[in-house]
């Protein structure tokens, strides 16, 4: 059938409409849409020593060739990085963006349910696609976030999320990565509370968290006996996504920030013969770097830029922290808030880490501790984290280091698709009011001085 | 950086044996001021002046008796003088943080009334805190102490130099003007306190009366007083003239008004405004109030929106003292943006940027650096965000803030581009007195140890004889652990744990962390945050 004009036409305008869609960056998943080719500039893989003039190949989204004189495929779009440098993504090792966006408005949380035992709570899906936070994250340079929830004690299931997507069903790239258990503080706080209570307190969420591995596992027992023909039981929703815990295939994130709570936490690991943790932790880690190298247990060390702990410690105890444990050989990435509630300003993680560096970290080391060592310790390694063959093509490309303030995140790819970074809230308001009509001339200044 | 600790060991063990002296020097623990160099020369470093001269490479400065007294190549200086080479380190002016709360024994908000401008913060200046020796580790010689920002019209401040070991009237920044805060936005009318608070104002509209209500009352007392001496000075001209006229003793003096004298300070100009703000209305709202009385807003506080009111900040004469990237912790702050001061700088406004936290006041470098990472703000004008600035901003310009001759010794010596994410700084002179020096903090280390050690070691002693005594009394024992496993770089027994104790009043909810966070009115966030968890 022949195609009338008017037809022709709309086909057209359809095109056009397209390209302008994607032109804005309207479709931010649609992997394998194009062949790239970044050319020229230095790349630096993270897992292996920089290379330049090297070129980077990606197809169908991911990461088909990376080296000095690689062909360019025919047909693919290459992007002239010539005196330029291309990175891997930083990858947040735990915060909850998505789930929060202004902390004061109360609506506007999703990342702590009430419920002491919310292990069933699967983060992802409260994960707002469209939330403020995201792009000014991207803006610097991180490209995925593992997102946790931080309510109760077993707080729920986490995820590792692409920050561009339609929704977060797209966005989610792994789920669930953990298990997140605020373990007890063993030290008194001051305040409001007694000594007793608090010490009642901490029993109580001892004696829960072993309550409820407990439960799961005589669950597991009648659900096992139910397949042999015992008696129906009701579905524990709890006790179903605690077992993968307890058989060590899904790891459980600790969160412990003291030092005694730390020792604490891994004597109770130890206790219960727990196989897969991970410890997310404060620059207290460093009192007991020892003791997880010798147990390998990787941590998640979150809040270099944090005071001291303690009125007598060094000034630097919390710049020191990552580099005390990498010299004590501790697998650890590096993190911002010890809590994970740093979503506004997850743009500044890799400063963090800049930090470990001023004070001792070799400089290496902490840009792996923002990239591939987070992929590592999330198990997200065969997809994120470095500039290698077979890897997500979610890059930056910056004109220096990217952990210097001073470097800029030119352009970022998320999954082999660029986001456009001047079409967020912030980058707006800065267009609007830098263009903002000038006034004439100076009125006189009232009452000056 | 040992002082509390030690002072409460001191007193303990003072007061219960008298063979303590055995652990160390009873007067071990106050800081000696360091001894303000006679003459002393950094030779050859790259120089960030802040001041007319830029930046100048491979440059010397001498500085003598606390101020500075030549910068130049090759200076000639008297041969005793000490030299500290400066190949391949930066000196930048002593950073100035215009927004602080840092070194005060609590009290940071009298947040009863909506009016509190006789309240004063210099009265609760903790000379003991350790955040200024921590501040000082990250290059900062100057702060202002602010009142919290529970009020239209708060406290008064207290501008004081880092002079670490000084007590509260030796760390008083001679000269300073006096300041007042002033708040607008959620904070003064109380949005985010809970329900169960509730005074007048409530609305940005009430915070706008309550502050033009408090100005008229004070031009009426002003007006009271000024009617008050002119019937003294008339009784005192008819006196001796005119038998049986009235006697200056019997005219009655207007009731001292405390708050309103502060109010009539804040009309004269002699008090400088310093007012916490957020949204470009609300700024536009208190800029018109003041002009209508004839007066200047010295600086807005946060301003996080003065971008949109640049033009009319700059036309003002009021100063902006910023955050550089803080945003979305609560309403008022949505559409705060990164390029806020590079904005605000482009259109002549002066610009500052702040702490507010005293975690963030110990890298202010590299919050300058932000400007030129948002906004393409030149890199020695970006550092002037932190150093002159500031300086010109609280009206201490004229002795701080930049590196020229004549200025007050207050300087910080980097290892590296002041800017630069991997530089740290080494050694921070006020007054020409070098109150940090990493060496020599690396040294003191391993002795601070040992006696924090024998200290500790002391007192277990004391406390296993007493829980003899007590026979077995050993549960409300002071520490947890044997005495033994304490090592010397491990933490000591939970008497000296700290808690959340900085007072932001931007965050009111707290940036970092989800956490409410409210200066001297500290909630618990039930809803958000789980007990237990040090606040």
């Amino acid at each position: 059938m022949k195609r009338g004009p008017m037809m022709q036409r709309k086909v057209r305008l359809c095109l056009l409409s397209l390209c302008w869609l994607v032109a804005l960056g309207a479709f931010p998943v649609m992997a394998g849409a194009e062949t790239l080719a970044w050319v020229g500039g230095t790349v630096h893989p993270v897992s292996s020593e920089a290379i330049d003039g090297a070129t980077v190949v990606v197809e169908d989204g991911k990461i088909t060739a990376v080296g000095r004189g690689v062909a360019v495929p025919a047909g693919a779009t290459v992007i002239d990085t010539a005196g330029k440098h291309l990175y891997p993504g930083f990858i947040h090792p735990a915060s909850t963006l998505g789930l929060v966006e202004i902390n004061s408005v109360r609506g506007t949380i999703d990342s702590h349910e009430i419920a002491d035992v919310n292990a069933a709570l699967r983060a992802e899906v409260a994960f707002n696609a469209d939330s403020v936070l995201l792009p000014p994250a991207m803006a610097g340079g991180v490209l995925t976030t593992h997102v946790v929830p931080r309510g109760g004690v077993f707080a729920g299931t986490s995820a590792v999320m692409a920050l561009r997507g339609w929704n977060w069903q797209e966005m989610t790239l792994t789920t669930p990565v953990g298990m997140h258990l605020n373990y007890p503080q063993l030290l008194p706080s001051e305040g409001e509370v007694s000594e007793e209570e608090e010490e009642e307190e901490r029993e109580k969420a001892l004696r829960l968290i072993n309550d409820t591995l407990d439960a799961a596992e005589v669950y597991r027992q009648a659900r096992d006996a139910v397949a042999l023909g015992a008696p129906t039981i009701a579905f524990d929703a709890d006790a179903e996504a605690l077992l993968p815990v307890l058989d060590g295939t899904l790891p459980l994130f600790i969160w412990a920030t003291e030092k005694s709570q730390i020792e604490g936490a891994l004597d109770w690991v130890a206790e219960r013969q727990l196989e897969n943790i991970v410890l997310v932790t404060g620059a207290d880690a460093q009192y007991v770097a020892e003791r997880l190298a010798e147990e390998d247990v990787p941590v998640i060390l979150a809040g270099v830029l944090s005071l001291p702990d303690r009125r007598w410690e060094p000034y630097d105890s919390s710049y020191v922290a990552a580099s005390r444990l990498h010299a004590a050989g501790v697998q650890f990435c590096i993190s911002d808030s010890r809590r994970g509630g740093g979503a506004a300003n997850a743009r500044n993680l890799p400063f963090h880490a800049a930090m470990a560096a001023a004070f001792g970290l070799p400089r290496d080391v902490a840009l792996r501790s923002v990239t591939l060592s987070v992929a590592e310790i999330l198990g997200v390694e065969d997809r994120l984290g470095s500039i290698e063959v077979g890897k997500d093509a979610t890059l930056m490309l910056t004109n220096g280091d990217p952990l210097e303030i001073l470097s800029r995140v030119e352009r970022v790819w998320i999954g082999g698709r660029e986001v456009d970074l001047s079409a967020d809230h912030q980058r707006r308001l800065y267009d609007k009011y830098q263009h903002r009509p000038r006034p004439e001339k100076a009125v006189a200044k009232p009452g000056a001085r | 950086m040992k002082n509390g600790w030690c002072i409460a060991m001191a007193l303990v063990c003072g007061l219960t044996t008298p063979g303590w002296a055995t652990t160390g020097d009873p007067d071990g623990w106050k800081n000696t001021q360091p001894e303000a160099a006679e003459n002393l020369l950094i030779r050859g470093a790259t120089l960030w002046t802040s001041g007319p001269e830029g930046r100048l490479e491979a440059t010397d400065i001498w500085i003598s008796n606390g101020v500075i007294r030549a910068i130049g190549k090759d200076l000639a200086v008297p041969d005793d003088a000490q030299v500290i080479d400066g190949e391949g380190k930066h000196v930048t002016p002593g950073l100035i943080d215009a927004h602080s709360h840092s070194a005060l024994i609590g009290g940071t908000n009298e947040a009863t009334n909506i009016v509190t401008a006789e309240v004063r913060i210099g009265d609760v200046v903790n000379s003991e805190s350790v955040q200024i020796y921590r501040q000082l580790a990250g290059g900062v010689t100057t702060i202002n102490l602010l009142h919290g920002s529970a009020n239209s019209i708060g406290g008064q401040n207290a501008v004081i130099k880092l002079r670490w070991g000084a007590g509260p009237d030796g760390l008083m920044f001679e000269g300073a003007p006096q300041g007042v805060k002033f708040a607008l936005g959620e904070n003064p009318k109380q949005s985010n306190w809970g329900d169960d608070e509730k005074r007048f104002p409530q609305t940005r509209q009430g915070v706008e009366q309550s502050i033009r209500q408090s100005f008229l009352a004070a031009q009426d007392y002003r007006r009271r007083w000024q009617e008050y001496e002119a019937a003294v000075a008339a009784a005192a001209a008819t006196k001796g003239r005119r038998r049986g006229a009235k006697p200056a003793s019997t005219v009655v003096p207007p009731r001292r008004d405390l708050q309103l004298e502060a109010v009539v300070e804040i009309l004269d100009g002699s008090r400088w405004i310093h007012a916490h703000s957020y949204r470009a209305d609300e700024i536009l709202m208190l800029l018109r109030l003041a002009e209508t009385f004839g007066i200047r807003v010295a600086s807005f506080q946060h301003v996080l929106e003065g971008y949109k009111v640049a033009d009319e900040l700059a036309a003002h004469g009021a100063g902006a003292s910023t955050f550089s990237d803080w945003w979305a912790f609560k309403y008022e702050v949505v559409d705060a943006i990164p390029y806020n001061g590079a904005i605000m700088w482009d259109r002549d406004v002066l610009v500052s940027f702040n702490s507010d936290s005293s975690e963030l006041a110990r890298r202010l470098n590299l919050e300058a650096a932000k400007a030129v990472r948002y906004g393409g703000v030149p890199q020695e004008e970006a550092l002037k965000f932190v150093t002159l600035n500031p300086a010109k901003q609280l009206g201490i310009d004229r002795w701080v803030g930049s590196l020229e001759v004549g200025k007050h010794a207050d300087l910080a010596l980097w290892n590296g581009h002041p800017l630069s994410t991997y530089s740290l700084c080494e050694k921070t002179w006020v007054d020409g007195r070098l109150y940090f020096d990493r060496q020599a903090d690396l040294i003191s280390r391993q002795a601070l140890a040992e006696e924090r050690q024998a200290l500790m070691d002391e007192v277990r002693s004391l406390e296993e004889s007493d829980d003899e005594a007590a026979e077995g009394d050993s549960e409300d024992g002071a520490d947890g652990e044997p005495a033994e496993e304490v090592g010397t770089d491990g933490p000591p027994p939970q008497a000296s744990y700290l808690r959340w104790q900085d007072s932001h009043d931007a965050y009111c909810w707290s940036a970092e962390d989800g956490e409410a966070v409210h200066a001297g009115h500290q909630h618990s966030s039930s809803q958000h945050g789980r007990r237990g968890e040090r606040r």
